[in-house]
């Protein structure tokens, strides 16, 4: 049941993000509601959970974008691996974590995606132009974090409440 | 215990990280293109839906303070602004022609092109590929290569298509590339995509300048476009003597933001 209501949000972000949120445009980039989605769960719900879901978000990127299935999902991929890299060596309590978390996710997961994109023989922006856009999407992201963790810790407070009393 | 742990997430990852990139492999393929278009049509009236949820927020929001009146009203005079501006932006052009020509040209421009209307249901999902996704697709005669336009100029270029819906590649990408005309000198040049404004590179020619304010329309050079499609007015110039060509900044005449319906040209065959 609960799989089920975290895979209707995560369609439901990655339909927000490709209808509503193009109208938020703030210095030419707008929300990443599935990467910012992605990295909530796997900073609450652990990394493999975030792969997981890094890779069904992922796909349903891909049929919105042009191109090939499989880059979009591999770049959200890379960005909850190096979330949970961060999370067992950093005090998790912290909100500034996870705020530092999805801007450097972001790079990553940008930088995957061009590079992809450019191996694929997609359309990829210059490089001037892709850093300015990266700088403004992981500064955009950050601020959605909190938000996306509220969400999640809601999502994830039931089974945590269940491991407590089990223990 | 902890090490193990790590060892695992990290060949998860990597397991997956191999199937993704054979998915990307195996999906590239030709022979597989028509079940990736079947597969991202999927999506489209999902994606409409949406649309129309989006929309209907922003009507119930703009409700506060009238606001929703002065925008119908604001939307009506843009468009018929929009189509005055076109009008007189294509007889400036077409003063350039002979009478033959240009009597050939208002018709064709006219009526000579059979399109497509189609609905904008969802945008790219990132800030890198500036694509839109449209409801119409190979069901309703839309195909790869086939050219998008609006009422006010240039779209773009259907880059996929599935049977219900189709990926559109607009000015806006930066691998965009579209040979152009100005209206008033008559230089050529040719217009780059990028984020936030289309980039114009104006080729040097004696005794003629680049001003602002010109409008830019398709040359027709390459065969990529129909000629006569207008893209964008000279916002800015920069003169470079020691240059080949000027640099401009081209205010595109469409938003890409705020895009709802496009229409697809279903008769020209870009060479």
């Amino acid at each position: 049941m609960k799989r089920l209501g975290v895979a209707a949000l995560m369609l439901a972000a990655v339909l927000v993000q490709v209808t509503w949120a193009p109208r938020v445009t703030v210095a030419g980039v707008f929300p990443n509601l599935a990467l910012v989605a992605v990295i909530a769960i796997a900073w609450e719900g652990g990394v493999r959970a975030g792969m997981a879901w890094a890779c069904i978000t992922g796909l349903m990127l891909d049929l919105t974008a042009p191109g090939p299935f499989g880059p979009h999902a591999l770049a959200l991929l890379a960005g909850a691996y190096l979330t949970g890299f961060w999370m067992r060596n950093l005090d998790r309590e912290s909100v500034l974590h996870p705020v530092v978390a999805v801007a450097v996710s972001t790079a990553v997961y940008s930088l995957i995606l061009i590079g992809a994109d450019d191996l694929l023989g997609l359309p990829v922006p210059p490089p001037a132009v892709a850093a300015e856009l990266i700088a403004a999407a992981a500064v955009y992201n950050a601020a959605l974090i909190p938000i996306a963790l509220i969400v999640a810790r809601k999502l994830h407070a039931p089974a945590l409440t269940r491991r407590i009393e089990q223990t | 215990m902890y090490r193990r742990s790590q060892s695992r997430s990290t060949g998860l990852f990597l397991i997956l990280c191999a199937a993704m990139l054979l998915l990307a492999m195996l999906s590239q393929q030709t022979w597989a293109a028509p079940a990736r278009g079947a597969a991202k049509s999927a999506l489209a009236p999902l994606e409409g839906a949406m649309t129309q949820v989006a929309g209907n927020v922003d009507r119930v929001t703009s409700i506060f303070g009238d606001v929703s009146a002065l925008r119908a009203e604001n939307q009506r005079l843009k468009a018929a602004d929009e189509a005055l501006r076109r009008q007189v932006v294509e007889l400036n052009a077409a003063a350039k022609e002979n009478a033959t020509l240009r009597q050939a040209l208002d018709f064709q421009r006219s009526f000579g092109h059979r399109m497509v209307a189609t609905q904008v249901v969802g945008r790219g999902p990132d800030g890198f590929s500036r694509t839109l996704q449209v409801d119409r697709g190979t069901a309703d005669g839309v195909k790869p290569g086939m050219i998008v336009t609006t009422s006010a100029g240039l779209v773009g270029r259907v880059r996929e298509a599935g049977p219900h819906g189709a990926i559109v590649q607009t000015l806006a990408d930066p691998q965009s590339r579209v040979n152009v005309f100005l209206s008033k000198s008559g230089l050529q040049g040719t217009v780059t995509g990028g984020p936030t404004t289309l980039q114009l590179q104006v080729e040097h020619s004696l005794g003629l300048t680049a001003s602002s304010g010109e409008w830019a329309l398709t040359s027709g050079i390459g065969g990529g476009y129909p000629r006569g499609l207008v893209v964008g007015e000279l916002a800015s110039v920069t003169h470079r003597d020691t240059a080949t060509s000027d640099e401009a900044v081209l205010a595109w005449v469409n938003d890409p933001a705020s895009l709802s319906l496009v229409f697809v040209i279903t008769d020209f065959t870009p060479s």
